[in-house]
């Protein structure tokens, strides 16, 4: 273990990193899983009544999601469908958690170190495998065909994605996610989206896509698959599929603002960011109709691959 | 004041009840008419999400089912099946006359005249068809039930269940009975 200029023993390898303490990152492992949650239910209740107000309805209150949490919640019966079944939840919930940790927050990065962003690759397919096997334990047709729709919609988008951070990784050379967000604090132009602006357009084209929102709503259609792989969710374990959406959609939205819009040095700032990319999102699914599965698989293989291609040679030329 | 969800003391008093009153998840189940009620309600025109009724794609994740118009032999199965795999607490409603009494089939050999022999109906909206507004009404209705807990509809599935299944096996033979996924009549 090498030590660093200042004699102290460099336990997460970044060195002139400026990192958290070691009890601020125990307490943040614990807290920031909370303000992300309330967050994302914020979020959930936003999107409602903004896709309500372009659809010229009055729409739900904010708080329309703490409702239906809770009633899900405090529902009598729990219909379960064997063990798989329960554990699958709990795995895809504990992914994302995980997941969530690695991911520097405005300042805020429990768990970051070295490498990162590799770990996070791998860290981001855990909450889908689980959902797939919770699903696949229901054994409901329509679940099966939303896992395998979910399934060839990451084959889609996970070429361009990977292709984006590829991009990232070999022009500032390291793989620390969070180095590379205070990288970009210098100035405005050291933000992402000016350093790679062919890498950003090709992650913003896949955002929708990632989220999982319309017009990619294909794996939960409710209409086509009575909702794909939460068809044989009630009470509690629609509650928790419901809280993995919303951190998966925190998740994402993170990781495009911290990889692209600079971070912020506040929590408040990165939240304002977070808000902004998500309504953009937002504006874009309430207008258009769904895609279908190949429609959106060769969507995914054009333009965003595209583009993430491209920005790649340039940065490997320049 | 009749909509109390923003009423933070009683929700917190309550919490099962707040939610069970202003999150009604409805499973609609349209086979006979009253399809062309239900988009209205949903749509810009009345807009029922204000008052957090929402669809829901199938019965596991829904707590108020909808059965508009008239009920054949056939669809009975359907819906007892869907009744059955909603989970607890769960409201019926019958919206239209048909499922009342037969309505305006019942002569017929194969409509179900009276569905609250098959299945515990919470609540019964006349008419032929009723106006979109009637739903509105309904869920008034249902908050108030709730309130006073006076929807008792699921609770007496259970402890009648004797009297249910013996008229669902008399229209519907022994071999169906037989063969209902008995998912959540024996959940505790």
């Amino acid at each position: 273990m090498d030590r660093s200029a200042a004699g102290r023993i460099d336990l997460y390898g970044l060195i002139g990193v400026e990192t958290m303490t070691t009890w601020m990152r125990i307490v943040w492992t614990v807290v920031l899983p909370i303000i992300s949650l309330l967050i994302s239910v914020f979020f959930m209740g936003l999107s409602r009544k903004v896709i309500a107000r372009i659809q010229r309805r009055y729409g739900p209150p904010l708080y329309q999601p703490v409702i239906d949490l809770v009633k899900l919640f405090t529902q009598h019966s729990n219909i379960s469908h064997g063990m798989i079944f329960d554990m699958g939840l709990i795995i895809a919930l504990a992914g994302s958690l995980v997941t969530l940790l690695f991911i520097p927050v405005g300042g805020i990065h429990p768990l970051s170190s070295s490498g990162d962003l590799l770990v996070l690759i791998y860290l981001m397919l855990i909450s889908p495998i689980g959902m797939a096997l919770s699903a696949g334990a229901s054994g409901n047709p329509n679940a099966s065909l939303g896992v395998s729709r979910k399934l060839t919609l990451a084959l889609g988008y996970e070429v361009p994605f990977l292709l984006v951070l590829l991009a990232v990784m070999t022009q500032t050379g390291t793989t620390s996610l969070l180095s590379f967000v205070q990288g970009q604090s210098a100035s405005l132009l050291s933000w992402g989206v000016f350093r790679f602006p062919l890498s950003a357009i090709a992650m913003f084209l896949i955002l929708p896509v990632m989220l999982g929102i319309r017009p990619f709503d294909i794996a939960g259609a409710p209409q086509e698959i009575s909702s794909g792989p939460q068809v044989e969710f009630g009470g509690k374990y629609l509650a928790l599929a419901t809280i993995d959406h919303g951190l998966h959609l925190f998740i994402v939205i993170a990781l495009f603002v911290d990889l692209f819009l600079g971070g912020a040095a506040n929590l408040g700032t990165f939240f304002l960011k977070m808000l902004g990319v998500f309504l953009i999102g937002v504006f874009i699914g309430a207008v258009y109709p769904r895609f279908r599965i190949d429609q959106a698989l060769k969507y995914c293989w054009k333009w965003p691959t595209l583009f993430a291609l491209l920005g790649l040679i340039l940065v490997m030329v320049t | 004041m009749l909509v109390d969800r923003a009423d933070i003391k009683k929700a917190l008093k309550d919490p099962h009840k707040w939610g069970e009153k202003y999150s009604l998840w409805a499973t609609y189940f349209c086979t006979g008419c009253g399809i062309m009620e239900i988009p209205p309600i949903l749509t810009a025109r009345w807009d029922a999400e204000r008052f957090g009724v929402k669809p829901m794609a199938t019965p596991r994740q829904s707590n108020l089912f909808l059965i508009t118009g008239y009920v054949s032999i056939k669809t009975l199965k359907a819906i007892i099946i869907s009744y059955e795999q909603m989970p607890d607490p769960k409201y019926a409603v019958a919206f239209g006359s048909c499922p009342i009494d037969g309505g305006l089939y019942h002569t017929s050999y194969n409509t179900v005249n009276h569905l609250d022999r098959y299945l515990p109906i919470d609540g019964w909206i006349a008419g032929c068809m009723p106006r979109p507004e009637a739903i509105f009404i309904a869920v008034t209705k249902l908050w108030k039930m709730i309130d006073g807990e006076m929807v008792d509809g699921y609770k007496r599935y259970k402890e009648n269940i004797d009297y249910y299944r013996r008229n669902q096996e008399r229209v519907l033979g022994k071999e169906f009975i037989d063969n209902i996924p008995t998912s959540v009549v024996v959940e505790p």
